[in-house]
């Protein structure tokens, strides 16, 4: 998939996080995140985000996270709402993202 | 908790009777209502407004939470709440303006600073990479000398005044820069102001025109710019619009100079060449000064070149006048924009 509009998911609310996605412009997938817990939690936040962009064949866009120390069931969801926006899906293979 | 916070959304516009309470929210928060914002996201709890935030276009201002209803959790949802609201509205990438020393609050919203006016007020981004993004753009442009041009133009419309500053910038610069004001707030939309520059521009062969950006005089840089015209000259401060050009968009092309044709009418753009020697040459910066250059304009038989000019022979079609202070190209479209029959009356 590839995202072809901006769209948002999540809040900058404590435990939740804000995932904002863009066209990349330039046929890449290019993950930027910032968390408040980074040092701790950095490595599994990547892990979780990429995990969930493999899962619905993201390709192409920008992904930028804001996360307030949300747990990883969060980001997966957050993840999935904000691409699923920005890359217009109407239908939806539920069972790919499980 | 916030848990009995009730948040919704309020146009003043509509002078509704919350205006008086955020007013008086703002006022107790050393701010001013600011006139240009469309819609105010409120926060009710026990029957008072105790926080807001208004959006004008892409830009978040008049941000105040009452004393008493201060907390993580409040400050946090209000912020959400307004990200949210401009998404709706089609907006993503926003700006923010703040007091310094609320930075570190704003910084909980997701928010990144840009350029600091120091003890006055810092222009904030929701992206942690969009300027360096954008500057990745620029420094791919970058050309080779050692007098490196840069201009902004609205060119409202293109005239021979813009033309000349053009040409005499080029002429004394290995390589000009030229940007267009991309902001569609004036009387000729971007995409026609952009089509005239180019056009007007040919055959000057050592530049390169730019679209735009949000950090070029842009309602988020330099609101006060696009209110000229209401004579709103108190709000025609221009120092956060500077300050990016020097720190980011001077530096990645390498711009070494910025060039400014004089202004004998229009107080705000006066005043925006002079605060533009403050601010690229003077002011204190990470970054080397930048030489601003003010070229007297343009005159025919005396009277100097005006854009305002133009689009008031315009308003008259009186095109005999237009012939003589605009390029063929520039005539041609304002031409186009009147049905043939029309021309008559």
């Amino acid at each position: 998939m590839k995202v072809i509009k901006e769209a948002i998911a999540g809040t900058v609310e404590s435990s939740d996080l804000l995932v904002k996605v863009a066209p990349s412009g330039k046929g890449t997938r290019d993950i930027v995140i910032r968390s408040e817990v980074m040092k701790q939690f950095g490595k599994q936040i990547k892990k979780v985000v990429t995990d969930t962009l493999d899962k619905l064949s993201v390709s192409d866009g920008s992904i930028v996270i804001e996360d307030k120390g949300a747990l990883d069931c969060v980001i997966r969801a957050r993840v999935q709402a904000a691409v699923l926006r920005g890359c217009g899906s109407q239908e939806l293979d539920w069972g790919r993202l499980s | 908790m916030n848990a009995t916070a009730d948040f919704y959304t309020v146009q003043p516009k509509d002078a509704p009777p919350e205006m008086e309470e955020v007013r008086k929210l703002l006022a107790a928060n050393d701010l001013e209502l600011d006139d240009q914002i469309e819609v105010f996201v409120v926060c009710r709890q026990k029957g008072h407004i105790v926080a807001c935030a208004g959006l004008d276009h892409y830009t978040i201002k008049c941000v105040a939470v009452a004393e008493d209803a201060r907390g993580e959790s409040l400050s946090l949802a209000l912020g959400s709440e307004v990200v949210s609201l401009a998404a709706e509205r089609g907006q993503y990438h926003l700006f923010l303006y703040s007091a310094p020393h609320n930075l570190p609050f704003f910084r909980g919203w997701g928010f990144y600073p840009l350029v600091e006016v120091p003890q006055r007020v810092v222009l904030m981004e929701n992206s942690p990479v969009a300027i360096e993004k954008y500057c990745e753009s620029l420094r791919v442009q970058r050309r080779p000398g050692k007098t490196i041009g840069g201009i902004v133009l609205n060119a409202n419309p293109f005239t021979l005044g813009h033309r000349y500053l053009v040409a005499q910038a080029a002429r004394a610069c290995d390589w000009l820069h030229v940007f267009v004001v991309k902001e569609d707030a004036s009387s000729f939309s971007y995409a026609d102001r952009f089509a005239l520059v180019a056009a007007g521009v040919k055959g000057i062969d050592n530049l390169t025109l730019y679209p735009g950006s949000d950090y070029i005089i842009s309602r988020a840089t330099f609101p006060g710019y696009f209110l000229k015209d209401k004579g709103l000259i108190e709000s025609s401060w221009a120092a956060v619009d500077l300050l990016l050009f020097r720190d980011y968009i001077a530096p990645a092309l390498g711009i070494t100079r910025r060039y400014v044709g004089s202004e004998p009418f229009d107080p705000v753009t006066k005043s925006y060449n002079a605060q533009m020697k403050d601010w690229l040459q003077q002011a204190p910066s990470g970054q080397p000064p930048i030489t601003v250059v003010e070229i007297p304009r343009a005159s025919i038989g005396g009277v100097p070149i005006s854009a305002t000019e133009v689009r008031r022979l315009l308003a008259e079609r009186d095109f005999g006048r237009i012939a003589a202070l605009v390029p063929a190209t520039t005539l041609q479209f304002l031409e186009s924009l009147l049905p043939v029959n029309n021309t008559i009356q």
